[in-house]
C-alpha cells in the first residue's frame, strides 16, 4: 500500500540537502521524460515491508553479492530455520547486482519455485517477497529468469491472503513491461485471472489498488490496442473499475487513482468506446469530476488529488470524443460539469498549468458538442473567468480561445453576450500574440462576432478594430491577411 | 475557501441539473450558421469549425501528467508545496512582414507599433513619428499640387508645431528651424526630396516569397531604418537616417494601376548602387493594393482613394 504521506524521496540519502535532492529529483523528471520521448516509459513499484520503512532502503547494499551466494547455500540444506535465510536472501536481494548473480547460480529459480510453492505458509510469504525484490531489477534477463514462478503467482491471485495477494500482484505487475515475459503471462490468462481477483476482492481496497497497478502496466504497453484492450474490454473489468473510482475518505485515493489510469489507457488507445459508455463510464468519471471540482473548489485540496483528477479528466475528454451527440444528455446529464472544469482550471493553473491545459481541453470537446453546455457556460457567468485566462501560454490560451469559439459558433446570440463580457478588447490583444494559432482563432472569433449583430460590429469599430484589422493586413501570414481583408471588405465597411 | 462563487454553483444541485435535451432537438451544432444565409459572403476564406479532439496516450499534452503519474510510481512524488513550476504568458509580437520584434508586454508592442508602423507614406514607405509629419511628408513629396503652388507662395510649412511660418524652399524652412527653433542641422524628419535620391530601388520583386525578415533596425532607438532594405546602411547616403518601410505591405492585389505606380517610383536604376556594402535582402513581393495604407494620414497621398474610409 502506498500513503502518499509516508513516501520519502528514494533518490535522497539521509544527510541529503533540500538543494540535492531537487537536483536529483530533475535529473529522474530528466530521464522519464526522454523515456516518454522514446516510449519507453515504465515504472516498477516496490512494496515495502510493514516493519521498515523507506530510509532502510537506502542503506549501504554494497555487500549483497556475497550474501546471496552464502544464503543460497544455507537454503540449499534444508532446514527449520529457512524462513529465516528467506528473509536474509530477500534483504540482499535489493541491491541490484546481487540480482543479477542469483541469477547466475544454478538451480537458484528453482528453489524459490519450490519454496513458493511448498508447504510452508511462512517461506512462500518469503519467498515472494525475494521474488518481488528480483521484479524490480532493470535487467530483462533477470525478468525472464522469473518466469517459471509466474504460474504460481497467477494462481495465487484466487487466495485470500491479503499480504501475499498483493506481493503476488505487484511482482506481476512489475514484470509485464517485458515482452517475453507479457507474452507467457497473457497466454497464461493473467486478464482473467485479474478479472476475478477484482471481483472477488472489491472490497479489499490494498488488493484493489495493486490490481489496478497491475492492469495499467499492461494496458500501457505500445501494443496494448491490438491484443490486450480487446481482451480486457470483453471482460468484467470495465465495470469493476468504474465501481472503485470512488475514493474511499479512509484508506486514501490509491485505489482510485489506479483504476482511473486504467481506464485512461482504455479510452485513449481506441476511438471507439461503445462498451465503456455503455456501462455509464462517462457519467461516472464525470460526476466524480464534478464532486472533485467542488472539493477543489471549497480550498480542499486532498495531497495527490491531481493523480486522480488527471486521468478522470483524458477519460472524459476522450470518451466525449466518441459519444454520439444523442447519448449525450443520458451520459452526462448534469450541466455542473463545466463549472467543475472551470473551478480545476482556476485552481491548478499555477500549481499544475499541464492540469489546467487538460481541463481546458475536456471544456473544448464539451462546448464542441453540445449547445447546451455552451449556454450554461454564458448563463453562469464562467465567461469571464475564461477570458482571464487569454494570456497564459503553453496551450492554454489557444484551447481556451476554442473553447470561446465553439460557443461563439453556436449562435448570433452567444456571440453577442460573449462581446457583452468584454471578448472583443481581449480578442484585440490575443490577435497580437506572437503564437500564430492565437492570431488566427482570434481573427475567426472576431468574424463570427462582428458578423452577429451591428451592435456587435459598431462596439469593434469603437474599439478600434478597423485600425487593428488594417494593420492585420500586413500580417506575414497569407491567410491572415486575406482574412483581414475580407472582413474589412465585406463586412466593416460596406 | 477559494472560488465561493463556483462552489455555490457546485453545491446547488437543483437548479443546475438540467438535462442537454436542447441538444437533440437541434442535432449538428453547425447547422444553424450555415443555413443563415450569406453568412462571409463570397468568397468567404473563414472557416472555423468546433473541432472535437481525441488525444492518445504519446499526445504531447500528456506529457506533463504522465510524468506526474510516474514520478509518484517510483516514490517521487513531490507535493504542491515543495515545487512550483513557472507558468508562463504569451509574448506578444509584431507580425507585420519584415518585422520580427518580440514582446513581453502589450504596451511594449503598442509602443512599438505606434512608433514605427502607424504613421507610414504608402507611396514611398517611409514611416515618420507623428500624424503631423505624415502629412507634411505626402504634401511635399507626393503631392504634384504642391509642387506647383510652392513655385508661387510660401508653402513649406515651419515643422514645429504652432509656430505656423512657412517659407518658400525648404532649405529655407531648415534654416528657420536651426536659427529659430535650434534644431540640428541633420533632423531626420526634414529631408529634402532631391536627397532621396536612389533609395527607392525596389528590385523586381522576389519570385520566391520566403520570410526572409530583415530585423536588424526594429531594436534601434527611435525610428531610424525601420524594415530597411539592404541598402540603406551606405554611409554616405544622408538618406541612410531616414526611415523607409520595406515592401511588406499586403499579398499580391496587384491591380495593372498600381504596378504603374510602382514604376514611377521605381524610376532610380538599381545599378547606380555601386557601394552596397550589404548584399540586398530578399524582400518580399507584394505590391501596395491600391486601397489600402495603413498610414492614416496618407489618404491624400493615395492614388486611386479608397474613399470608404472617413
Amino acid at each position: 500500500m502506498w500513503r502518499l504521506n509516508k513516501v520519502h524521496h528514494k533518490a535522497g540519502r539521509p544527510g541529503d540537502s533540500v538543494e540535492e535532492l531537487k537536483l536529483k529529483r530533475r535529473e529522474h523528471e530528466k530521464a522519464l521524460r526522454q523515456a516518454r520521448r522514446d516510449r519507453q516509459l515504465v515504472s516498477k513499484r516496490l512494496l515495502l515491508n510493514d516493519d521498515e520503512d523507506q530510509s532502510e532502503v537506502t542503506m549501504d547494499t554494497n555487500s549483497g553479492e556475497q550474501d546471496v551466494v552464502a544464503v543460497l547455500q544455507k537454503l540449499h540444506h534444508s532446514g527449520p530455520e529457512r524462513d529465516t535465510h528467506l528473509k536474509a536472501l530477500s534483504k540482499a536481494l535489493r541491491d541490484p547486482s546481487a540480482q543479477l548473480t542469483f541469477i547466475k547460480q544454478e538451480n537458484s529459480m528453482h528453489l524459490l519455485v519450490g519454496l513458493l510453492t511448498g508447504s510452508d505458509a511462512t517461506c512462500r510469504l518469503q519467498a515472494v517477497r525475494c521474488l518481488h525484490e528480483l521484479s524490480h531489477s532493470p535487467h530483462t534477463s533477470v525478468a525472464s529468469a522469473c518466469l517459471p514462478a509466474s504460474p504460481y503467482l497467477l494462481t495465487y491471485l484466487s487466495g485470500q491472503s491479503t499480504k501475499f495477494t498483493e506481493l503476488c500482484l505487484y511482482t506481476l505487475g512489475n514484470l509485464c513491461p517485458e515482452s517475453i515475459v507479457k507474452e507467457k503471462l497473457l497466454a497464461q490468462g493473467i486478464v482473467p485471472a485479474l478479472a476475478s481477483c477484482l471481483e472477488n476482492q472489491r472490497h479489499n481496497l490494498a488488493v484493489v489498488e495493486a490490481v489496478g497497478f497491475t492492469l495499467s502496466q499492461l494496458l500501457q504497453a505500445n501494443d496494448a490496442a491490438e491484443k490486450i484492450i480487446p481482451m480486457v474490454l470483453a471482460s468484467s473489468l470495465p465495470s469493476h473499475l468504474l465501481s472503485v473510482l470512488t475514493p474511499d475518505p479512509k484508506f486514501g485515493l490509491g485505489p482510485a487513482i489506479e483504476c482511473a489510469w486504467c481506464i485512461h489507457y482504455l479510452t485513449c488507445s481506441m476511438k471507439d468506446h461503445k462498451v465503456l459508455l455503455a456501462q455509464g463510464a462517462l457519467l461516472q468519471c464525470s460526476s466524480l469530476l464534478v464532486s472533485l471540482g467542488g472539493a477543489v473548489a471549497e480550498g480542499n485540496k486532498e495531497e495527490g488529488m491531481e493523480l486522480l483528477i488527471c486521468p478522470l479528466l483524458r477519460c472524459v475528454g476522450n470518451l466525449l470524443s466518441s459519444c454520439p451527440l444523442t447519448d449525450l444528455s443520458a451520459q452526462m446529464g448534469d450541466v455542473r460539469i463545466v463549472v467543475a472544469l472551470c473551478a480545476l482550471l482556476q485552481a491548478f493553473l499555477l500549481t499544475q498549468p499541464a492540469l489546467a491545459r487538460e481541463s481546458a481541453w475536456v471544456l473544448n470537446n464539451l462546448t464542441a458538442h453540445s449547445r447546451a453546455l455552451c449556454s450554461a457556460l454564458l448563463t453562469l457567468n464562467l465567461v469571464p473567468g475564461l477570458i482571464q485566462l487569454l494570456p497564459f501560454s503553453q496551450g492554454i490560451n489557444t484551447m481556451i480561445l476554442r473553447v470561446l469559439a465553439n460557443i461563439a459558433h453556436n449562435k448570433k446570440d452567444f456571440c453577442v453576450h460573449l462581446a457583452h463580457r468584454g471578448l472583443l478588447s481581449a480578442l484585440c490583444a490575443t490577435l497580437k500574440m506572437a503564437d500564430q494559432e492565437m492570431v488566427t482563432l482570434s481573427m475567426d472569433v472576431i468574424f463570427m462576432l462582428v458578423v452577429s449583430s451591428p451592435q456587435v460590429a459598431e462596439e469593434f469599430v469603437k474599439q478600434g478594430g478597423l485600425s487593428l484589422l488594417e494593420a492585420t493586413q500586413y500580417n506575414s501570414e497569407g491567410e491572415i491577411r486575406q482574412r483581414a481583408t475580407h472582413l474589412l471588405e465585406h463586412h466593416l465597411l460596406s | 475557501m477559494l472560488q465561493p462563487d463556483l462552489v455555490r454553483l457546485l453545491t446547488e444541485g437543483h437548479v443546475l441539473v438540467k438535462s442537454c435535451d436542447e441538444d437533440c432537438l437541434t442535432g449538428n451544432t453547425q447547422e444553424p450558421r450555415q443555413s443563415e444565409g450569406e453568412e462571409g459572403g463570397e468568397g468567404n476564406p473563414f472557416n472555423y469549425t468546433p473541432q472535437l479532439i481525441h488525444l492518445n496516450k504519446d499526445h504531447q499534452l500528456f506529457e506533463d501528467g504522465d510524468i506526474h503519474r510516474h514520478m509518484y510510481l517510483q516514490d517521487l512524488y513531490i507535493s504542491e508545496a515543495e515545487d512550483k513550476p513557472t507558468l508562463s504568458v504569451s509574448e506578444f509580437a509584431c507580425h507585420i512582414s519584415g518585422c520580427s520584434a518580440i514582446f513581453s508586454t502589450l504596451e511594449e508592442y503598442e509602443h512599438h507599433y505606434n512608433s514605427l508602423h502607424r504613421h507610414v507614406c504608402c507611396s514611398c514607405r517611409r514611416s515618420l513619428p507623428s500624424a503631423r509629419l505624415l502629412d507634411i511628408h505626402i504634401q511635399e513629396w507626393h503631392d504634384s499640387l504642391f509642387t506647383i503652388l510652392s513655385q508661387r507662395q510660401d508653402m513649406y510649412q515651419c515643422l514645429v508645431e504652432g509656430c505656423g511660418q512657412k517659407f518658400s524652399t525648404s532649405k529655407h524652412r531648415k534654416d528657420h528651424l536651426i536659427k529659430i527653433h535650434k534644431y540640428p542641422p541633420d533632423f531626420r524628419f526634414d529631408k529634402t526630396k532631391k536627397d532621396k535620391g536612389n533609395r527607392q530601388t525596389k528590385k523586381q520583386p522576389q519570385k520566391d516569397t520566403t520570410m526572409d525578415v530583415v530585423d536588424d533596425v526594429c531594436e534601434s532607438e527611435g525610428v531610424c531604418e525601420v524594415m530597411c532594405d539592404g541598402l540603406s546602411h551606405q554611409p554616405e547616403q544622408e538618406e541612410s537616417m531616414e526611415t523607409h518601410g520595406s515592401e511588406e505591405e499586403a499579398a499580391r492585389m496587384a491591380k495593372s494601376a498600381s504596378t504603374e505606380e510602382h514604376a514611377d517610383l521605381n524610376a532610380a536604376a538599381p545599378s547606380t548602387e555601386s557601394s552596397s556594402s550589404d548584399p540586398l535582402e530578399p524582400r518580399y513581393s507584394y505590391r501596395v493594393p491600391t486601397n489600402v495604407c495603413f498610414g492614416r494620414g496618407s489618404v491624400r497621398g493615395f492614388r486611386g482613394r479608397r474613399g470608404r474610409r472617413k
